[in-house]
């Protein structure tokens, strides 16, 4: 009976996805089509053409000049989510072991991070650093503190007790349980975060460069800001939503999935 | 009991040490800056001075006053409109696949310099420019967790809302609207953090007043006391703001 009325709606299901995604590759196609009669309208330094943008996209891909600018863009995100991961998830494991500390890290530390804004450690970085890369690895560093934070804190507040309490009885090196418990129980957690901190460093990162540095794509769009090729700046920004997204979707996605349902059972 | 005691003990311990480390790093912070010429890290006391001056004289309140509610402007647009993309998603089963595997995902991943670039590029500087960047940016924030609420809407009242009333707009009202607001609320919580933290990027190309640019003037005028106190000037708006008017809201609509 129940079988019977789940049934066709499943082939529905299944007959409405072909539709579905013609909505959305039509969407595409309007969308492409509106900005080509815009681009028709406007000059070239408002709208460029999407057919230009796609000519400078491939030019991008082929010219070690850009290619280089990319490469020094994915080294900032890189060294500043290991180095503000680990600063993070210290600062978490501080308040675990030491509970006395938990105030200062949760209600003074933490806010503060939290509430201090990214233009400032970037800015505040130019003073102190100049131009150069240490400046944007330490602006999107400072940014990403604390995401790596407040994550981290969710997971060891999630550990269950009984396991902890289980390991006790087995070891009394504290080091023991630290590798063979705590951290495994961390993993999902530590897979959310580092998706999370790849999403916001790259929000940042570009704003960090176009400031602060010396190279990298932020670096690229305002050198082509200022001699209005507008062109360049659509490519650079076609060029992150796809990487960001294609990581996103199709590597951070399936591997943090399958994380979490190795461990979190 | 005893547990009790000694858990309010270690609870004032914890309270002393929070604000001995606070008080130990303006000492560190007062040393270190009393060896170094003011335009690179001016002392507590000048940022702290200048800190007052900005909430209290006009030309400085001006900057302040015209970021927040350019803030606040861009939050109710971002709820709005990521709302209306949920609802369009949710509603027009058709239209889902555009909202899900085109325009969210085209939001979310847009570098929010992008949208600050091509703002100062297409519009005038000013008001509206510095909304639309923020805007922009705050969108995705908001169309995710909207999303996520209409997804997890209980189809049971749903039902039975529709076996009292006919009526669409009274079912929306009564039932859908109650059902999203912790998922609003998160979803104003996270767009007035991203939008003082990340968004205020657009006060930096395309507004002739308000903090972003404030910063950045003095920053070019190497003036690091008057950088310094629009930073702190920053965290202070946004941890009142958090206070008195987010958190009470949450408790407001708490669900009970």
């Amino acid at each position: 009976m129940a079988l019977d009325e789940i049934a066709p709606v499943e082939t529905l299901r299944s007959r409405a996805a072909i539709p579905r995604n013609l909505a959305a590759h039509l969407f595409t196609l309007i969308f492409l089509a509106a900005w080509e009669a815009g681009a028709y309208i406007a000059p070239p330094y408002l709208l460029p053409s999407p057919i230009m943008v796609a000519w400078r996209l491939w030019h991008f891909v082929t010219s070690w000049r850009d290619l280089f600018h990319l490469g020094a863009s994915l080294l900032h995100v890189a060294v500043a989510i290991t180095v503000s991961f680990f600063i993070g998830a210290l600062l978490a494991l501080l308040p675990y072991y030491v509970p006395v500390l938990r105030f200062t890290i949760e209600r003074r530390l933490g806010p503060f991070l939290n509430a201090f804004s990214a233009i400032g450690w970037t800015l505040l970085a130019i003073m102190w650093f100049g131009v150069t890369p240490l400046t944007v690895i330490f602006a999107i560093s400072a940014v990403l503190v604390p995401f790596a934070l407040v994550n981290m804190s969710a997971g060891l507040a999630a550990i269950d007790r009984d396991i902890i309490e289980m390991a006790t009885s087995f070891t009394r090196r504290r080091a023991r349980i630290f590798a063979l418990v705590i951290v495994p129980s961390l993993y999902p957690f530590i897979f959310a975060t580092l998706r999370i901190m790849f999403g916001v460093a790259w929000k940042v990162t570009l704003t960090a460069e176009l400031f602060g540095g010396n190279s990298g794509l932020g670096y690229m769009i305002n050198m082509a800001r200022q001699e209005f090729d507008t062109a360049t700046i659509f490519a650079a920004i076609v060029l992150i939503i796809a990487f960001v997204h294609g990581m996103d979707r199709y590597v951070l996605g399936p591997f943090q999935t399958r994380v979490s349902r190795h461990y979190a059972g | 009991m005893p547990a009790k005691e000694t858990s309010a003990g270690s609870a004032i311990a914890g309270r002393a040490i929070g604000e001995g480390f606070v008080l130990l790093a303006l000492f560190a912070w007062w040393t270190l800056a009393r060896n170094l010429p003011e335009f690179i890290l001016p002392g507590p006391a000048a940022v702290g001075r200048r800190l007052v001056e900005l909430f209290v004289m006009p030309e400085f309140f001006w900057q302040v006053f015209a970021s927040t509610w350019r803030v606040v402007v861009s939050i109710a647009a971002a709820l709005l409109i990521g709302a209306a993309l949920a609802f369009l998603a949710e509603g027009v089963p058709s239209l889902a696949s555009v909202v899900d595997q085109r325009i969210r995902p085209v939001l979310n991943s847009f570098p929010s310099i992008g949208w600050a670039i091509l703002a100062a590029i297409w519009f005038n500087p000013g008001d509206f420019g510095v909304i639309f960047v923020e805007t922009a940016i705050l969108i995705p924030f908001c169309l995710i967790n909207i999303a996520e609420g209409l997804r997890n809407i209980d189809r049971e009242l749903m039902e039975m809302g529709e076996s009292f009333t006919r009526h669409r707009l009274r079912i929306l009202w009564r039932l859908t609207l109650p059902m999203l607001v912790p998922y609003g609320l998160a979803a104003i919580r996270i767009a007035y953090g991203v939008a003082w933290k990340i968004a205020l990027v657009a006060e930096l190309l395309g507004a002739p007043d308000g903090l972003g640019y404030l910063m950045l003037r003095s920053e070019t005028a190497a003036d690091s006391t008057t950088f310094l106190a629009t930073c702190f000037a920053i965290v202070f708006i946004f941890i009142v703001g958090e206070r008195l008017v987010i958190a009470p809201l949450e408790r407001r609509f708490a669900p009970r």
